[in-house]
């Protein structure tokens, strides 16, 4: 990243800032304010169009939200003068809100309703047999199952608060509940309200228009109201699609030119002035500096000058970070973003994502036939997604994970579990299902390799800056290495002669750690040793999914019908295929986030925002800018 | 001869279902605290899901230990 410094009249600010904003490279910064520098601050009527501004961006937010759709604005088109776009704005956001407070209203009355159905009958019940109703108010009740006895107790109870004044008739309902109808004075109603609330009684509240009316006629016209309610719902639904047709890019039009517009006028509060020059600082990308010099230059005409801020008069820590990639990587930073993103100047671990987490991935599924099925959801997934989006990151890395599924699948000898096997497939490496041991082993192997290429790189990445920590994690990695060729000549995998050898110069190096990383070192490398243990779980994962496969299969066999076992183990499969995806997918990560990137990934580096037009902020949200 | 072949699956069945409830346990305690947390900072989605995972090292050791019990007993 480069800073550099704008300086130009002070009346070609506006402009010039336009010009920044049509290049979109630059992320503003506010300069050091000095004797001879002031904030240009904003005058009353400015801060007062600010706020006009701000209202109209909410209103057409709002709207478009409302709405629910995000048409492409038009291309080319005129910005609209702010007072008629204010007009637009607040008339659509009134109208949708209205429409949105009527499709709630109509919502709650349906689901209301919904509540009574199950009881109409019971309730219309009744309704028939001669209640009076004026005067008193009613409760709609529902009791669960048993209900003779809770009736009975209630009863008991409504006695004893309120005497003979009231009337509590019930019928069963068609669902086996109880639909209770309880009539009491008005001047009653708390007692019972409070009576009720205590029993724990369901009442069902009746939609405001309903009250005041008789059961049947209550039940009826609810009746009524239930057919109703679909065409209201559907009508509103029209007026709501009329309204995206007929002014929706006008809506997505005036969001994205007056937000430009905002962003123009919040990015003079960073400039600086004197009485006659405006100063204004930002980073930008080392390798678009030539041709944004040149650009700008042309836009903002003759006075402008740009100038490069030396490195000693800045530290790393307030730089934006850009992620910079090889294209065949450049998937990969989804999962990097995924944490805080890395300090300036620090190491970017997208290139050893891009290796180890498809890589991984497929050694825990490696199967071909789940590899085939990623590869087709992910290829669905790519075709659908646009350019520059997680989802196009997310279908790529998919892609990646799928080709080592299968080649796994073919170095396991495995489609579908065993179905391979069964079908002629042979094992290259080893039979999942049975070499346990030697699975172990290639995955322990593997986390070691990870662990010692973290150790290594955090080495170096320090060497820079703190010799002697880097030496000591140097050491660690050596340490690592070690003790895994000690291991390995105990259990005779390497000549035994070798064992002592490497036992004492794994004590030799043992101080070495110690002044290199401190007294807490040596707890920090049992740690480590811990971390590469951890990598145990891609062949636990791994031959979880592969017995599940082997199950799935067994299925076809252990049912009367070969059809019902076919279907049972096709389901089975399904489930598994999920199961496969999901789970190597969390455990992967994880040993990427805790045990790899705990070895040098330094978070905390500040996301590059350049100011720019808001209609691109979408697409160019993962743009590499160089 | 049977006898040892009961301890020996027991003890596959033990070093993997302990392991498992504390599992259980440790993702009953951070799931409803990663859902509350979630609920107002959706971006913490991956911390929570590692959070989450992180406990499961415990079953997946354990499987592990089960396995090489297994394996080493001839079951």
């Amino acid at each position: 990243m480069s800073r550099i410094r704008m300086l130009g009249p002070k009346e070609q600010l506006q402009s010039c800032l336009g010009c920044v904003q049509d290049v979109g490279l630059i992320q503003l910064i506010e300069p050091a304010e000095t004797e001879s520098l002031r904030p240009l601050g904003l005058t009353i009527e400015q801060a007062h169009h600010l706020r006009s501004v701000r209202n109209v961006v909410e209103d057409v937010d709002t709207a478009l939200e409302l709405l629910g759709v995000t048409p492409d604005p038009p291309k080319g088109a005129e910005a609209l003068p702010l007072t008629k776009a204010a007009l637009i704005a607040g008339r659509s956001r009134r109208q949708l809100e209205a429409l949105a407070e009527q499709r709630r209203g109509l919502e709650e009355e349906r689901a209301l309703i919904l509540k009574f159905r199950p009881f109409f009958s019971a309730f219309r019940k009744i309704g028939d047999s001669g209640l009076d109703l004026h005067g008193v108010r009613v409760f709609y009740l529902v009791l669960r199952e048993d209900g003779e006895q809770e009736l009975r107790r209630m009863r008991a109870a409504l006695r004893q608060a309120l005497g003979d004044g009231f009337e509590l008739l019930s019928q069963p309902s068609d669902s086996g509940e109880s639909a209770m109808l309880l009539a009491v004075p008005t001047a009653d109603a708390a007692k019972a309200e409070k009576l009720l609330s205590e029993a724990g009684v369901q009442s069902l509240s009746l939609p405001g228009q309903f009250e005041e009316e008789g059961v049947s006629a209550t039940i009826r016209r609810m009746q009524t109201r239930l057919g109703e309610l679909p065409q209201a719902l559907a009508a509103l639904e029209r007026e709501r699609t009329r309204i995206a047709r007929e002014r929706g890019r006008e809506l997505a039009w005036i969001q994205a030119s007056v937000r430009d517009h905002l962003a123009t006028v919040e990015a003079m509060e960073k400039a600086v002035v004197t009485p006659r020059a405006f100063v204004l600082e930002g980073w930008v990308p080392k390798a678009v500096q030539p041709d944004l010099e040149r650009r700008l230059g042309l836009c903002c005409g003759p006075g402008f000058e740009i100038e490069t801020v030396s490195s000693e008069e800045w530290s790393g820590d307030t730089v934006p970070v850009v992620l910079r990639n090889p294209r065949l990587f450049r998937p990969f930073e989804a999962i990097t973003r995924m944490m805080p993103l890395p300090k300036y100047g620090t190491v970017d671990p997208t290139p050893f994502v891009g290796i180890f987490f498809p890589m991984f991935f497929g050694i825990v599924l490696g199967d071909i036939g789940y590899g085939t099925m990623l590869a087709a959801v992910s290829l669905v997934l790519r075709i659908r997604s646009q350019a520059n989006t997680t989802l196009r990151s997310v279908s790529e890395i998919g892609l990646a994970c799928s080709l080592f599924a299968v080649i796994f699948g073919f170095l396991y000898g495995e489609l579908f579990g065993d179905l391979g096997h069964r079908l002629g497939l042979h094992p290259l490496i080893f039979n999942r299902e049975e070499a346990f041991f030697p699975f172990l082993g290639l995955a322990i192997a593997l986390g070691l390799v990870h662990i010692v290429v973290g150790l290594l790189v955090g080495a170096v990445k320090m060497f820079r800056g703190d010799k002697r920590r880097a030496i000591g994690k140097g050491m660690a990695a050596v340490m690592v290495v070690l003790i895994a060729l000690a291991l390995m000549a105990a259990f005779e995998l390497l000549p035994e002669r070798f064992f002592t050898p490497l036992v004492i110069t794994t004590l030799i190096a043992l101080p070495v750690l110690i002044i290199g990383e401190g007294v807490l070192a040596p707890i920090e490398f049992v740690s480590t040793l811990g971390n590469v243990l951890s990598y145990a779980r891609i062949m636990a994962v791994g031959t979880a999914s592969v017995m599940m496969a082997v199950v799935a299969n067994r299925m076809v066999g252990a049912f009367g019908s070969v059809v019902v076992g076919i279907l049972f183990a096709l389901v089975f499969h399904l489930i598994n295929f999920v199961l496969g995806v999901f789970s190597p997918t969390i455990h992967v990560l994880r040993l990427h986030y805790v045990e790899f990137f705990g070895k040098f990934y330094s978070p905390g580096g500040a996301q590059y925002r350049p100011f720019r037009h808001w209609s691109v902020r979408e697409s160019a949200s993962d743009e590499r800018s160089e | 001869m049977e006898l040892e072949m009961v301890f020996l699956y027991l003890s596959a069945a033990l070093a993997v279902g302990i392991p498992a409830l504390a599992t259980a346990w440790a993702q009953s305690r951070i799931g409803p605290a990663a859902a509350a947390a979630l609920a107002e900072k959706p971006e913490l989605t991956v911390t929570v899901v590692l959070l989450i995972a992180i406990p499961e090292t415990l079953a997946i050791l354990g499987f592990v230990i089960a396995v090489l019990i297994l394996m080493q007993g001839g079951g």
